[in-house]
């Protein structure tokens, strides 16, 4: 009962967001509403059981992301995006071309066919087993595989880490005005 | 499965003849439990709160030698509920030239990150909301919307002041997050999970078996910790984001009337929150020195004790509040990430070692030989 | 009797919902109860009392950025330490809490070493520029 009206609140916040965050132009309104469908996103995790991912979700896209895109577009001004070139649908020109769109939508309805086609084999066998009523802890099953099985892959992410951190400080360093 | 209020309530006889009464619609009845406690706490929580703003005023004007507000009720601590009416009653302005659907959101948004951390925050046993697994992780990442709304807030009045302050205000929260993170982890470290309900249970109600006096790792941690939660919540020392000699009032310099009053309530119930967590994690929680089993009546003195402790720290807060100057912008950044973060990784690193090599066990157990 | 179905998230949504409705409420007492008497005056943003010059939505300086891109990174591993942080003590209770240290050591010694090279490349500082010219002058 109450997962259901999680699962169908977070879906609708979800898809809602998303398609404000394509349709409108102002850049800052689209940060707000990407965070609407991060939120959505960490609900529907939550709704599949799974705690930790959702919190994941929650503390690296809503804290962290989001902030650092309203700062990206605090480095341009942060004013309505004022689109010159326009192109068929109203969108600014840098969006694509006719070409481009229908390349887009091509590949879309083939991506489609073929999931609607692989997914029409999974859901033919529905699950038995019920999640969110006897809610297991997903920490310590993540814990166990990150230090036994997956302890390469754990280490090896925090090298990739350090890598994104000296590469985003390069980035990121004022150029020398000679 | 994770403690909540309906399961603790759920072990005794009353609740089968509820059960009864709502003809085993269980999750109607546990959406009504929680429905009410939910109130209970938001109520409490406003009120302390608002009783907050009295305290401030009377403890500052208590250190500046001055009398205080004093007019309204009993030496004055209706007040809070003046200001509130006030607020209501009050104009509500909004710049022309605002981007008006972010200004309407921003204060929704601190409110709702403030308001849903409640709902872990471990009062007494069993009256806990809902004891996640994930428990103070969620905090963490759950207050960090009022990092976006206090940015929103500046960004969205159009006004140089708030802008500033908004974008100080953003940058600040989150660079205070990563060695509030790292204490945080410290104590995962020595509880063994992340739940309230684990880190509470795993101390105990005298000082010698609080977490701040495990080891001397985590009695550092205590105070990077309580420094950062300082900054997070944006009050003086580090109240950069809405200091009043130079922003007139930061991000919410354009608020009036009831919005105004949602940034407002949003910042002191976090402060409530923040010294709660202190509570919890390191000074031993809602634990009765001596006695660890949550019957009902023995509730109401684990919720005194929690309270003292989380009121005690509020104090604290506010009296460092009025002794200290404000820090300037780059000294705020250097504490954080010069200071506090490497003391962080240390007490980790040092804590890790300590419950390695002594086997988990605090300095008192090691000296003691028990418990 | 444990109810069969009751939810631990429910209360997270319930005091979401509950700011929600306290502030729609707060904004409703407000519109029924207050004065509403626009003027030019005051819809102006308050610049103490100057004639605001131009947007406050102006460019702003890439230190924020900064400061956003490393806290992101310093995040992820926060959040990848907290499972193995939340068993460590389980391990040790098993025996096996050399190993578990050992792991996490590793993987803390490459977060120390991203935070020295940021630290000694001056990125931690928050007055890069000034800096900057005073070590070129004192050269």
């Amino acid at each position: 009962m109450f997962l259901q009206f999680l699962f169908i609140s977070s879906a609708i916040l979800t898809l809602a967001c998303t398609v404000a965050v394509l349709v409108t132009k102002n850049l800052m309104h689209s940060c707000v509403f990407l965070l609407g469908t991060l939120v959505g996103m960490a609900g529907l995790y939550a709704t599949l059981g799974a705690d930790f991912v959702a919190v994941t979700q929650i503390m690296v896209y809503m804290g962290g992301v989001v902030i650092l895109m309203l700062f990206a577009v605090m480095l341009t001004g942060g004013k309505d995006f004022v689109s010159r070139a326009q192109n068929l649908l109203g969108l600014p020109a840098s969006m694509g071309n006719k070409w481009t769109y229908s390349m887009g939508i091509f590949v879309g309805v083939v991506f489609i066919l073929t999931n609607v086609k692989l997914l029409s084999s999974i859901i033919k066998t529905t699950p038995t087993k019920t999640i969110g009523n006897d809610f297991p802890s997903t920490v310590t099953q993540l814990g166990h595989l990150l230090v036994k099985d997956h302890v390469l892959a754990f280490e090896i992410s925090s090298v990739l880490l350090l890598g994104a951190l000296v590469g985003a400080a390069i980035i990121a360093r004022p150029r020398k005005q000679n | 499965m994770n403690q909540t209020v309906v399961s603790y309530l759920a072990q005794y006889e009353f609740f089968d003849f509820l059960v009864a009464i709502f003809k085993n619609n269980q999750s109607l009845l546990s959406f009504l439990i929680y429905l009410i406690f939910a109130l209970l706490i938001v109520g409490m929580c406003a009120t302390i709160g608002g009783l907050g703003t009295y305290a401030e005023r009377k403890i500052s004007a208590d250190i500046q030698a001055r009398i205080g507000p004093n007019r309204v009720g009993p030496y004055g601590l209706l007040q809070f509920l003046a200001d509130g009416v006030k607020m209501i009653i009050k104009e509500d302005i909004m710049p022309a030239t605002a981007d008006k659907m972010l200004f309407y959101l921003a204060p929704l948004l601190c409110l709702t990150g403030v308001f849903a951390t409640l709902a872990v925050l471990p009062f007494a046993g069993g009256f806990i909301m809902t004891d996640l697994n994930v428990g103070i992780f969620y905090l963490v990442a759950i207050s960090s919307l009022v990092g976006v709304g206090v940015f929103l807030g500046g960004y969205a009045s159009n006004s140089k002041w708030s802008m500033l302050g908004g974008m100080r205000g953003a940058s600040q929260i989150i660079s205070y997050e990563i060695p509030v993170t790292i204490s945080i982890l410290a104590i995962t470290l020595l509880a063994g999970g992340m739940g309230f309900g684990t880190i509470v249970s795993n101390q105990g109600g005298l000082p010698h078996q609080w977490f701040m006096f495990h080891n001397p790792f985590a009695f550092l941690a205590t105070f990077v910790y309580f420094v950062g939660a300082l900054a997070e919540t944006n009050r003086a020392p580090f109240d950069l984001p809405e200091a009043e000699s130079e922003l007139v009032s930061g991000y919410h310099t354009e608020y009036t009337g009831m919005r105004f009053g949602f940034f407002a309530l949003a910042e002191y119930i976090e402060v409530f929150v923040v010294c709660g967590v202190a509570t919890a994690l390191f000074l031993g929680g809602y634990n009765i020195p001596g006695l660890d089993i949550d019957i009902l009546p023995l509730q109401a003195i684990q919720f005194t004790i929690f309270m003292t402790k989380t009121l005690l720290l509020y104090y604290v807060v506010i009296w460092i509040r009025w002794t200290f100057p404000r820090l300037r912008v780059d000294q705020l950044m250097s504490i954080c990430w010069k200071y506090l973060t490497p003391i962080a990784i240390f007490n980790l690193v040092g804590c890790a070692i300590w419950m390695v090599a002594f086997n988990g066990k605090s300095i008192a157990e090691l000296v003691f030989g028990s418990h | 009797m444990l109810p069969a179905q009751f939810d631990g998230l429910m209360p997270v949504v319930i005091f979401m919902a509950l700011a929600v409705l306290l502030f729609l409420g707060g904004h409703f007492l407000s519109v029924l109860l207050a004065p509403k008497k626009p003027s030019e005056l005051k819809s102006t943003p308050y610049e103490c009392g100057e004639q605001p010059v131009g947007s406050a939505w102006s460019m702003f300086n890439v230190r924020f950025y900064v400061v956003g891109l490393i806290f992101i990174i310093f995040d992820v591993e926060s959040v990848l330490m907290f499972p193995v942080a939340s068993i460590f003590k389980e391990l040790n209770e098993m025996g096996q809490g050399g190993y578990a240290l050992i792991i996490f050591l590793s993987f803390i010694s490459v977060l120390i070493e991203g935070i020295a090279y940021c630290w000694r490349k001056g990125d931690l500082d928050w007055v890069k520029s000034f800096q900057h010219s005073l070590k070129k002058e004192t050269k």
